[in-house]
Protein backbone atom coordinates (compact mmCIF):
# COMPACT_ATOMS: atom_id res chain seq x y z
CA UNK A 1 0.00 0.00 0.00
CA UNK A 2 1.51 3.41 -1.05
CA UNK A 3 2.01 5.76 1.81
CA UNK A 4 1.26 9.45 1.41
CA UNK A 5 1.84 12.30 4.19
CA UNK A 6 0.39 15.34 4.82
CA UNK A 7 2.03 18.45 6.33
CA UNK A 8 -0.05 20.70 7.81
CA UNK A 9 1.03 24.60 7.81
CA UNK A 10 2.16 24.13 11.54
CA UNK A 11 4.04 21.21 10.73
CA UNK A 12 1.66 18.26 11.97
CA UNK A 13 2.09 15.06 9.92
CA UNK A 14 -0.33 12.41 8.59
CA UNK A 15 0.78 9.30 7.30
CA UNK A 16 -1.62 7.39 5.26
CA UNK A 17 -1.43 4.33 3.95
CA UNK A 18 -3.75 4.25 1.37
CA UNK A 19 -5.25 2.24 -1.74
CA UNK A 20 -3.82 2.15 -5.31
CA UNK A 21 -6.86 3.51 -7.10
CA UNK A 22 -7.81 6.44 -5.47
CA UNK A 23 -6.48 9.84 -5.61
CA UNK A 24 -4.49 12.02 -3.26
CA UNK A 25 -8.02 14.01 -2.58
CA UNK A 26 -10.20 11.01 -1.56
CA UNK A 27 -7.72 9.63 -0.03
CA UNK A 28 -7.57 12.87 2.42
CA UNK A 29 -11.01 13.47 2.78
CA UNK A 30 -11.82 9.46 3.91
CA UNK A 31 -9.28 10.04 6.80
CA UNK A 32 -10.23 13.53 7.65
CA UNK A 33 -7.34 15.33 7.04
CA UNK A 34 -7.98 18.62 7.74
CA UNK A 35 -7.25 21.10 5.23
CA UNK A 36 -8.59 19.57 2.06
CA UNK A 37 -12.10 20.99 1.14
CA UNK A 38 -12.73 19.68 -2.39
CA UNK A 39 -15.89 21.55 -2.98
CA UNK A 40 -16.08 20.02 -6.84
CA UNK A 41 -15.69 16.93 -5.61
CA UNK A 42 -13.20 16.36 -7.81
CA UNK A 43 -13.78 17.89 -10.56
CA UNK A 44 -10.99 20.30 -11.53
CA UNK A 45 -13.57 23.12 -11.41
CA UNK A 46 -12.58 24.58 -7.46
CA UNK A 47 -9.11 24.58 -6.86
CA UNK A 48 -9.86 24.41 -3.11
CA UNK A 49 -7.93 20.53 -2.99
CA UNK A 50 -4.51 22.26 -3.80
CA UNK A 51 -1.47 20.45 -2.01
CA UNK A 52 2.37 20.98 -2.48
CA UNK A 53 4.20 18.42 -3.50
CA UNK A 54 7.88 18.45 -1.93
CA UNK A 55 9.75 16.35 -4.25
CA UNK A 56 7.96 17.80 -7.77
CA UNK A 57 10.54 15.54 -9.64
CA UNK A 58 9.77 12.85 -7.78
CA UNK A 59 8.73 9.61 -10.06
CA UNK A 60 4.77 8.42 -10.04
CA UNK A 61 3.50 12.22 -10.94
CA UNK A 62 1.37 12.18 -13.90
CA UNK A 63 1.61 15.75 -16.01
CA UNK A 64 -0.03 18.99 -15.03
CA UNK A 65 -3.37 18.85 -17.61
CA UNK A 66 -4.33 22.59 -19.13
CA UNK A 67 -7.13 22.18 -17.18
CA UNK A 68 -5.07 21.42 -13.73
CA UNK A 69 -2.90 24.48 -14.73
CA UNK A 70 -5.84 27.18 -15.14
CA UNK A 71 -7.00 25.98 -12.14
CA UNK A 72 -4.20 26.35 -10.16
CA UNK A 73 -3.53 30.08 -11.06
CA UNK A 74 -7.39 30.09 -9.08
CA UNK A 75 -6.20 28.97 -6.07
CA UNK A 76 -6.76 30.51 -2.57
CA UNK A 77 -2.95 30.55 -1.26
CA UNK A 78 -0.83 31.69 -3.81
CA UNK A 79 0.75 28.93 -6.34
CA UNK A 80 3.96 27.52 -5.50
CA UNK A 81 6.51 25.13 -7.05
CA UNK A 82 4.89 21.82 -7.04
CA UNK A 83 1.32 23.28 -6.20
CA UNK A 84 -0.94 20.27 -7.81
CA UNK A 85 -5.04 19.72 -7.37
CA UNK A 86 -4.77 16.81 -5.43
CA UNK A 87 -7.69 15.55 -6.93
CA UNK A 88 -5.76 15.08 -10.24
CA UNK A 89 -3.11 12.71 -8.82
CA UNK A 90 -4.08 9.13 -8.48
CA UNK A 91 -2.42 7.12 -6.34
CA UNK A 92 -0.50 4.33 -7.46
CA UNK A 93 2.24 1.96 -6.32
CA UNK A 94 4.98 4.55 -7.81
CA UNK A 95 3.58 7.24 -5.64
CA UNK A 96 4.63 5.70 -1.86
CA UNK A 97 6.16 8.01 0.21
CA UNK A 98 4.76 11.23 -1.74
CA UNK A 99 4.84 13.93 1.00
CA UNK A 100 2.56 17.05 0.17
CA UNK A 101 1.89 20.01 2.44
CA UNK A 102 -1.06 22.11 3.00
CA UNK A 103 -1.50 25.60 1.49
CA UNK A 104 -2.46 28.22 4.43
CA UNK A 105 -5.81 28.68 2.44
CA UNK A 106 -8.57 27.07 0.34
CA UNK A 107 -11.09 29.48 -0.18
CA UNK B 1 -47.71 11.40 32.01
CA UNK B 2 -47.91 14.70 30.29
CA UNK B 3 -45.07 15.16 27.58
CA UNK B 4 -44.43 18.23 26.34
CA UNK B 5 -42.76 17.83 22.27
CA UNK B 6 -40.95 20.94 21.13
CA UNK B 7 -42.22 20.50 17.44
CA UNK B 8 -41.26 23.49 16.09
CA UNK B 9 -40.62 22.56 12.67
CA UNK B 10 -44.54 21.78 12.64
CA UNK B 11 -45.14 25.45 12.87
CA UNK B 12 -43.32 26.67 9.83
CA UNK B 13 -45.37 28.91 7.45
CA UNK B 14 -43.87 29.50 3.95
CA UNK B 15 -44.49 33.50 4.09
CA UNK B 16 -42.70 33.32 7.28
CA UNK B 17 -39.62 31.64 5.55
CA UNK B 18 -40.38 34.23 2.84
CA UNK B 19 -39.98 37.15 4.69
CA UNK B 20 -36.98 36.15 6.97
CA UNK B 21 -36.30 32.67 7.27
CA UNK B 22 -32.94 33.50 9.03
CA UNK B 23 -34.31 33.72 12.68
CA UNK B 24 -36.64 30.29 11.96
CA UNK B 25 -33.10 28.40 10.27
CA UNK B 26 -31.11 30.20 13.77
CA UNK B 27 -33.29 28.26 15.67
CA UNK B 28 -33.46 24.88 13.14
CA UNK B 29 -29.82 24.49 13.33
CA UNK B 30 -30.05 24.49 17.40
CA UNK B 31 -33.11 22.03 17.86
CA UNK B 32 -34.22 20.27 15.20
CA UNK B 33 -30.91 20.52 12.86
CA UNK B 34 -33.00 17.75 10.31
CA UNK B 35 -36.26 18.65 10.72
CA UNK B 36 -40.11 17.39 8.73
CA UNK B 37 -41.65 20.91 7.67
CA UNK B 38 -44.94 20.26 6.80
CA UNK B 39 -45.40 23.33 4.84
CA UNK B 40 -42.29 22.70 2.81
CA UNK B 41 -43.44 18.91 2.35
CA UNK B 42 -39.92 17.97 3.05
CA UNK B 43 -37.01 17.76 5.84
CA UNK B 44 -34.88 21.00 5.64
CA UNK B 45 -31.05 20.34 6.52
CA UNK B 46 -29.86 23.58 8.30
CA UNK B 47 -26.46 22.47 9.29
CA UNK B 48 -23.27 23.33 7.48
CA UNK B 49 -21.57 19.99 8.75
CA UNK B 50 -24.25 17.94 8.06
CA UNK B 51 -24.70 19.61 4.40
CA UNK B 52 -20.56 19.49 4.21
CA UNK B 53 -21.47 15.67 5.04
CA UNK B 54 -23.93 14.85 2.37
CA UNK B 55 -22.72 16.87 -0.43
CA UNK B 56 -19.76 14.52 -0.20
CA UNK B 57 -22.31 11.32 -0.83
CA UNK B 58 -24.24 12.46 -3.87
CA UNK B 59 -24.75 8.31 -4.04
CA UNK B 60 -27.18 8.02 -1.03
CA UNK B 61 -28.75 12.13 -1.46
CA UNK B 62 -29.62 12.19 -5.21
CA UNK B 63 -30.03 14.96 -7.11
CA UNK B 64 -32.43 13.15 -9.57
CA UNK B 65 -35.39 14.31 -7.07
CA UNK B 66 -38.90 12.36 -8.26
CA UNK B 67 -41.83 13.99 -9.01
CA UNK B 68 -39.74 16.83 -9.86
CA UNK B 69 -41.48 20.53 -10.95
CA UNK B 70 -38.60 21.41 -12.34
CA UNK B 71 -38.44 18.25 -14.77
CA UNK B 72 -42.06 19.24 -15.43
CA UNK B 73 -41.13 22.69 -16.92
CA UNK B 74 -37.67 22.04 -18.10
CA UNK B 75 -37.27 18.75 -19.12
CA UNK B 76 -34.23 16.57 -18.38
CA UNK B 77 -31.49 18.43 -17.40
CA UNK B 78 -28.66 17.71 -15.65
CA UNK B 79 -29.20 19.19 -12.27
CA UNK B 80 -31.58 16.45 -12.25
CA UNK B 81 -29.03 13.85 -13.17
CA UNK B 82 -26.73 11.76 -10.98
CA UNK B 83 -23.14 9.76 -11.88
CA UNK B 84 -22.14 9.36 -15.44
CA UNK B 85 -25.10 11.14 -16.81
CA UNK B 86 -24.73 14.35 -15.16
CA UNK B 87 -21.08 14.35 -15.78
CA UNK B 88 -21.23 14.07 -19.34
CA UNK B 89 -23.63 17.09 -19.91
CA UNK B 90 -21.69 19.13 -17.44
CA UNK B 91 -18.52 18.31 -19.15
CA UNK B 92 -19.99 19.60 -22.71
CA UNK B 93 -20.83 22.65 -20.92
CA UNK B 94 -17.49 23.36 -19.00
CA UNK B 95 -14.99 24.48 -21.54
CA UNK B 96 -17.26 27.84 -21.53
CA UNK B 97 -17.26 28.94 -18.32
CA UNK B 98 -13.79 27.72 -17.09
CA UNK B 99 -12.02 30.47 -15.24
CA UNK B 100 -9.21 31.80 -18.17
CA UNK B 101 -12.40 31.88 -20.89
CA UNK B 102 -14.14 33.58 -18.44
CA UNK B 103 -11.04 36.09 -18.07
CA UNK B 104 -10.35 36.50 -21.49
CA UNK B 105 -13.51 36.51 -23.09
CA UNK B 106 -16.14 37.31 -21.35
CA UNK B 107 -14.89 40.16 -18.21
CA UNK B 108 -14.70 42.56 -20.96
CA UNK B 109 -18.14 41.65 -22.20
CA UNK B 110 -19.36 41.84 -18.79
CA UNK B 111 -17.23 45.55 -18.44
CA UNK B 112 -18.69 46.69 -21.58
CA UNK B 113 -22.86 45.80 -20.78
CA UNK B 114 -22.11 47.44 -17.15
CA UNK B 115 -20.66 50.51 -18.40
CA UNK B 116 -23.43 51.39 -21.08
CA UNK B 117 -26.32 50.41 -18.59
CA UNK B 118 -24.62 53.10 -16.45
CA UNK B 119 -23.92 55.36 -19.74
CA UNK B 120 -28.06 55.30 -19.75
CA UNK B 121 -28.58 56.52 -16.38
CA UNK B 122 -25.85 58.35 -15.22
CA UNK B 123 -26.84 61.48 -15.63
CA UNK B 124 -30.13 60.91 -13.88
CA UNK B 125 -29.02 60.80 -10.34
CA UNK B 126 -30.94 58.28 -9.00
CA UNK B 127 -31.89 54.60 -9.94
CA UNK B 128 -33.65 51.67 -8.53
CA UNK B 129 -30.48 49.54 -9.25
CA UNK B 130 -32.64 46.23 -9.28
CA UNK B 131 -34.57 46.88 -13.01
CA UNK B 132 -32.06 49.82 -14.07
CA UNK B 133 -28.34 47.21 -13.43
CA UNK B 134 -28.72 44.53 -11.80
CA UNK B 135 -31.12 42.32 -13.49
CA UNK B 136 -30.64 43.42 -17.63
CA UNK B 137 -27.10 43.12 -16.51
CA UNK B 138 -26.92 39.47 -15.44
CA UNK B 139 -29.74 38.81 -17.96
CA UNK B 140 -27.72 40.58 -21.12
CA UNK B 141 -24.26 38.59 -19.56
CA UNK B 142 -25.96 35.18 -19.43
CA UNK B 143 -27.33 35.69 -22.87
CA UNK B 144 -23.68 36.03 -24.03
CA UNK B 145 -22.03 33.28 -22.66
CA UNK B 146 -24.70 30.71 -23.50
CA UNK B 147 -24.65 31.53 -26.91
CA UNK B 148 -28.06 33.61 -27.03
CA UNK B 149 -26.85 37.06 -27.87
CA UNK B 150 -29.46 38.25 -30.13
CA UNK B 151 -32.29 37.57 -27.55
CA UNK B 152 -33.23 40.71 -25.90
CA UNK B 153 -32.34 40.81 -22.38
CA UNK B 154 -36.04 41.60 -21.06
CA UNK B 155 -37.17 38.49 -23.09
CA UNK B 156 -34.73 36.51 -20.92
CA UNK B 157 -35.79 37.99 -17.95
CA UNK B 158 -39.00 36.84 -18.32
CA UNK B 159 -38.54 33.15 -19.28
CA UNK B 160 -36.77 33.14 -16.40
CA UNK B 161 -38.77 34.36 -14.44
CA UNK B 162 -41.86 32.41 -15.40
CA UNK B 163 -40.16 29.26 -15.81
CA UNK B 164 -38.73 29.53 -12.03
CA UNK B 165 -42.20 30.59 -11.11
CA UNK B 166 -43.64 26.80 -12.24
CA UNK B 167 -40.97 25.07 -10.71
CA UNK B 168 -42.41 26.19 -7.49
CA UNK B 169 -45.82 25.89 -8.39
CA UNK B 170 -46.36 23.50 -5.88
CA UNK B 171 -50.24 25.04 -5.61
CA UNK B 172 -51.25 23.48 -9.35
CA UNK B 173 -52.28 27.01 -10.80
CA UNK B 174 -52.75 26.29 -14.35
CA UNK B 175 -51.98 30.24 -15.02
CA UNK B 176 -48.55 29.42 -14.30
CA UNK B 177 -48.31 26.86 -16.05
CA UNK B 178 -48.91 28.40 -18.97
CA UNK B 179 -46.86 31.01 -18.43
CA UNK B 180 -44.34 28.73 -17.67
CA UNK B 181 -44.95 26.35 -20.99
CA UNK B 182 -44.48 29.45 -23.10
CA UNK B 183 -41.33 30.53 -21.48
CA UNK B 184 -40.03 26.99 -22.41
CA UNK B 185 -41.11 27.26 -25.63
CA UNK B 186 -39.45 30.70 -26.39
CA UNK B 187 -36.67 29.07 -24.95
CA UNK B 188 -36.74 26.14 -27.57
CA UNK B 189 -37.24 28.27 -30.38
CA UNK B 190 -34.41 30.79 -29.50
CA UNK B 191 -31.79 28.26 -29.16
CA UNK B 192 -32.64 25.95 -32.00
CA UNK B 193 -32.13 29.20 -34.13
CA UNK B 194 -28.58 29.52 -32.03
CA UNK B 195 -28.00 25.52 -32.55
CA UNK B 196 -28.26 26.38 -36.11
CA UNK B 197 -25.59 28.93 -36.63
CA UNK B 198 -23.14 27.45 -34.06
CA UNK B 199 -23.43 24.15 -35.92
CA UNK B 200 -21.74 25.81 -38.88
CA UNK B 201 -19.63 28.49 -37.09
CA UNK B 202 -18.47 27.70 -33.24
CA UNK B 203 -17.91 30.20 -31.01
CA UNK B 204 -16.77 30.28 -26.78
CA UNK B 205 -20.31 30.03 -25.85
CA UNK B 206 -21.87 27.37 -23.83
CA UNK B 207 -24.45 26.17 -26.53
CA UNK B 208 -21.28 25.93 -28.72
CA UNK B 209 -19.44 23.97 -25.98
CA UNK B 210 -22.34 21.62 -25.89
CA UNK B 211 -22.20 21.22 -29.57
CA UNK B 212 -18.73 20.29 -30.27
CA UNK B 213 -18.07 18.74 -27.45
CA UNK B 214 -15.83 15.47 -27.81
CA UNK B 215 -19.08 13.33 -26.76
CA UNK B 216 -21.46 16.10 -28.44
CA UNK B 217 -25.59 16.64 -26.43
CA UNK B 218 -28.33 15.69 -28.48
CA UNK B 219 -30.56 19.28 -29.54
CA UNK B 220 -33.04 18.34 -27.02
CA UNK B 221 -30.60 17.79 -24.03
CA UNK B 222 -29.21 21.01 -25.67
CA UNK B 223 -32.78 22.79 -24.85
CA UNK B 224 -33.25 21.26 -21.71
CA UNK B 225 -30.39 22.24 -20.09
CA UNK B 226 -30.56 25.64 -21.91
CA UNK B 227 -34.01 26.52 -19.97
CA UNK B 228 -32.39 25.00 -16.67
CA UNK B 229 -29.27 27.85 -17.07
CA UNK B 230 -31.92 30.58 -17.97
CA UNK B 231 -34.10 29.51 -15.19
CA UNK B 232 -31.43 29.58 -12.88
CA UNK B 233 -28.76 31.39 -13.92
CA UNK B 234 -30.34 34.98 -13.99
CA UNK B 235 -31.25 35.66 -10.32
CA UNK B 236 -27.91 34.73 -8.47
CA UNK B 237 -25.38 37.22 -10.26
CA UNK B 238 -28.18 39.66 -9.86
CA UNK B 239 -29.25 39.62 -6.46
CA UNK B 240 -25.26 39.26 -5.44
CA UNK B 241 -24.84 42.51 -7.12
CA UNK B 242 -27.46 44.14 -5.28
CA UNK B 243 -27.14 42.48 -1.76
CA UNK B 244 -22.66 43.20 -1.47
CA UNK B 245 -23.59 46.68 -2.87
CA UNK B 246 -26.27 47.09 -0.41
CA UNK B 247 -23.76 46.00 2.38
CA UNK B 248 -21.12 48.08 1.23
CA UNK B 249 -23.37 51.39 1.39
CA UNK B 250 -24.36 50.14 4.96
CA UNK B 251 -21.35 49.32 6.44
CA UNK B 252 -19.18 52.70 5.60
CA UNK B 253 -16.05 51.36 6.99
CA UNK B 254 -15.65 48.08 5.03
CA UNK B 255 -16.78 50.55 2.29
CA UNK B 256 -13.24 52.25 2.83
CA UNK B 257 -11.56 49.99 2.98
CA UNK B 258 -12.47 48.42 -0.53
CA UNK B 259 -12.29 51.99 -2.14
CA UNK B 260 -8.99 52.12 -0.67
CA UNK B 261 -8.00 48.96 -2.18
CA UNK B 262 -10.15 47.38 -4.94
CA UNK B 263 -8.62 44.02 -4.53
CA UNK B 264 -10.82 43.93 -1.95
CA UNK B 265 -13.77 43.16 -4.09
CA UNK B 266 -12.84 39.66 -4.22
CA UNK B 267 -13.55 39.37 -0.53
CA UNK B 268 -16.93 41.38 -0.67
CA UNK B 269 -17.67 39.05 -3.39
CA UNK B 270 -17.85 35.92 -0.89
CA UNK B 271 -18.97 37.53 2.14
CA UNK B 272 -22.06 38.64 0.53
CA UNK B 273 -22.99 35.02 -1.25
CA UNK B 274 -22.36 33.70 2.63
CA UNK B 275 -24.11 36.48 4.14
CA UNK B 276 -27.33 35.71 1.78
CA UNK B 277 -26.82 32.90 -0.21
CA UNK B 278 -28.56 33.75 -3.78
CA UNK B 279 -29.75 29.79 -3.65
CA UNK B 280 -30.68 29.18 -0.55
CA UNK B 281 -32.31 26.01 -0.79
CA UNK B 282 -32.10 23.16 -3.10
CA UNK B 283 -33.83 19.26 -3.30
CA UNK B 284 -32.46 16.18 -2.64
CA UNK B 285 -34.05 12.67 -2.26
CA UNK B 286 -32.32 9.69 -0.28
CA UNK B 287 -31.64 6.63 -2.51
CA UNK B 288 -31.88 4.31 0.77
CA UNK B 289 -32.70 4.66 4.39
CA UNK B 290 -29.82 6.63 6.31
CA UNK B 291 -29.00 8.90 9.26
CA UNK B 292 -28.46 12.45 8.77
CA UNK B 293 -27.48 14.94 12.37
CA UNK B 294 -28.96 12.17 13.98
CA UNK B 295 -32.19 11.71 12.45
CA UNK B 296 -32.97 7.99 10.57
CA UNK B 297 -34.42 9.10 7.13
CA UNK B 298 -36.22 6.79 5.41
CA UNK B 299 -35.12 5.68 1.40
CA UNK B 300 -37.34 8.42 -0.72
CA UNK B 301 -37.26 11.07 1.61
CA UNK B 302 -37.57 14.02 -0.09
CA UNK B 303 -34.72 16.98 1.84
CA UNK B 304 -34.35 20.36 1.11
CA UNK B 305 -30.73 21.65 1.59
CA UNK B 306 -30.27 25.00 3.42
CA UNK B 307 -27.58 26.61 2.27
CA UNK B 308 -28.62 30.09 3.22
CA UNK B 309 -28.60 28.58 7.09
CA UNK B 310 -25.32 26.82 6.76
CA UNK B 311 -23.96 29.94 5.57
CA UNK B 312 -24.74 31.41 8.75
CA UNK B 313 -24.02 28.38 11.24
CA UNK B 314 -22.80 29.85 14.48
CA UNK B 315 -20.19 26.70 15.03
CA UNK B 316 -18.59 27.88 11.59
CA UNK B 317 -18.79 31.19 11.31
CA UNK B 318 -18.47 33.90 14.80
CA UNK B 319 -21.06 36.75 14.83
CA UNK B 320 -22.58 34.51 11.44
CA UNK B 321 -25.49 37.40 10.75
CA UNK B 322 -22.87 40.01 10.28
CA UNK B 323 -21.53 41.24 6.66
CA UNK B 324 -17.89 41.33 7.41
CA UNK B 325 -15.46 41.22 4.46
CA UNK B 326 -12.61 40.67 7.06
CA UNK B 327 -12.97 37.00 7.94
CA UNK B 328 -10.70 34.79 7.76
CA UNK B 329 -13.13 31.82 7.68
CA UNK B 330 -14.87 31.85 4.50
CA UNK B 331 -15.70 27.96 4.20
CA UNK B 332 -19.10 29.12 3.05
CA UNK B 333 -21.39 26.68 1.08
CA UNK B 334 -23.45 28.93 -1.66
CA UNK B 335 -21.91 27.39 -4.84
CA UNK B 336 -23.06 23.85 -3.21
CA UNK B 337 -20.58 21.28 -3.23
CA UNK B 338 -19.50 17.76 -5.18
CA UNK B 339 -20.42 16.86 -8.49
CA UNK B 340 -23.05 19.55 -8.72
CA UNK B 341 -20.65 22.15 -7.71
CA UNK B 342 -21.93 25.88 -9.07
CA UNK B 343 -21.19 25.67 -12.74
CA UNK B 344 -21.29 29.11 -12.72
CA UNK B 345 -19.08 30.07 -10.24
CA UNK B 346 -16.29 31.69 -12.03
CA UNK B 347 -18.99 33.98 -14.51
CA UNK B 348 -20.56 34.50 -10.90
CA UNK B 349 -17.39 35.96 -9.43
CA UNK B 350 -16.21 37.61 -12.44
CA UNK B 351 -19.04 39.41 -13.00
CA UNK B 352 -20.07 40.91 -9.86
CA UNK B 353 -16.82 40.74 -7.87
CA UNK B 354 -14.69 42.02 -10.77
CA UNK B 355 -17.16 44.61 -12.98
CA UNK B 356 -20.59 44.45 -11.53
CA UNK B 357 -19.62 46.22 -8.56
CA UNK B 358 -16.78 47.48 -8.64
CA UNK B 359 -17.55 49.73 -11.74
CA UNK B 360 -21.09 50.97 -9.83
CA UNK B 361 -18.92 52.28 -7.18
CA UNK B 362 -16.25 53.50 -9.27
CA UNK B 363 -18.33 55.73 -11.98
CA UNK B 364 -21.42 56.85 -9.42
CA UNK B 365 -20.04 59.19 -7.22
CA UNK B 366 -21.51 59.45 -3.79
CA UNK B 367 -23.03 56.96 -4.30
CA UNK B 368 -25.78 56.33 -1.49
CA UNK B 369 -28.89 55.21 -0.13
CA UNK B 370 -32.16 56.58 -1.30
CA UNK B 371 -33.12 56.77 2.35
CA UNK B 372 -37.11 57.90 1.09
CA UNK B 373 -37.93 54.73 -0.57
CA UNK B 374 -37.45 51.40 1.99
CA UNK B 375 -35.65 48.35 0.78
CA UNK B 376 -37.04 45.24 0.76
CA UNK B 377 -36.36 41.37 1.04
CA UNK B 378 -37.61 38.47 0.09
CA UNK B 379 -37.30 34.74 -0.52
CA UNK B 380 -35.74 32.00 0.89
CA UNK B 381 -35.63 29.34 -1.94
CA UNK B 382 -33.76 32.01 -3.66
CA UNK B 383 -33.23 35.26 -1.59
CA UNK B 384 -32.33 38.61 -2.16
CA UNK B 385 -33.44 42.33 -2.53
CA UNK B 386 -36.89 43.26 -4.43
CA UNK B 387 -35.36 46.54 -5.04
CA UNK B 388 -32.32 48.92 -4.20
CA UNK B 389 -33.06 52.93 -4.79
CA UNK B 390 -30.11 54.67 -4.50
CA UNK B 391 -28.66 58.45 -5.61
CA UNK B 392 -25.43 59.91 -6.38
CA UNK B 393 -24.07 63.59 -7.49
CA UNK B 394 -25.23 63.64 -11.51
S1 LIG C 1 -11.75 18.91 -5.77
FE1 LIG C 1 -12.24 20.66 -6.90
S2 LIG C 1 -10.48 21.02 -8.03
FE2 LIG C 1 -9.99 19.26 -6.91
Amino acid sequence: MPKITFVQPDGTESALDVDAGTTVMMAALAASVEGILAECGGNAMCATCHVVVVDPTRPGLPPVSDDEDEMLDCTASPRKEGSRLSCQLPVTEELDGLVVRLPEEQM
Amino acid sequence: MAQVIDDFAQTIQLDQLWSDPYPIYRRLRATQPVAWVPAANRYLVTRHADIAYLEKHPDIFSAAESPSLMTRVMGHTMLRKDGAEHLRERKAAEPAVRPRIVKQRWTPVFQRIADELIDGFLERGEADLFTDYAAPLAARSLAAVLGLAEVAGADLEEWSQAMMDGNGNYGDDPAVWQRADAAARGVENAVDAAIERLTAHPDDSVISAMLHAEDPLSHQSIRDNLKMFIGGGLNEPRDATLVGTYALLTHPEQRAAVDADPGRFKDVFEETVRWVAPIGMYPRQTTVETELGGVILPAGARLGIVLASANRDESVFTDPDAFDINRTNRVHLAFGGGPHYCLGTWIGRAQVGAVSMPTLLRRLPNLRLDETVPVRWGGWVFRGLLNLPVRWDA
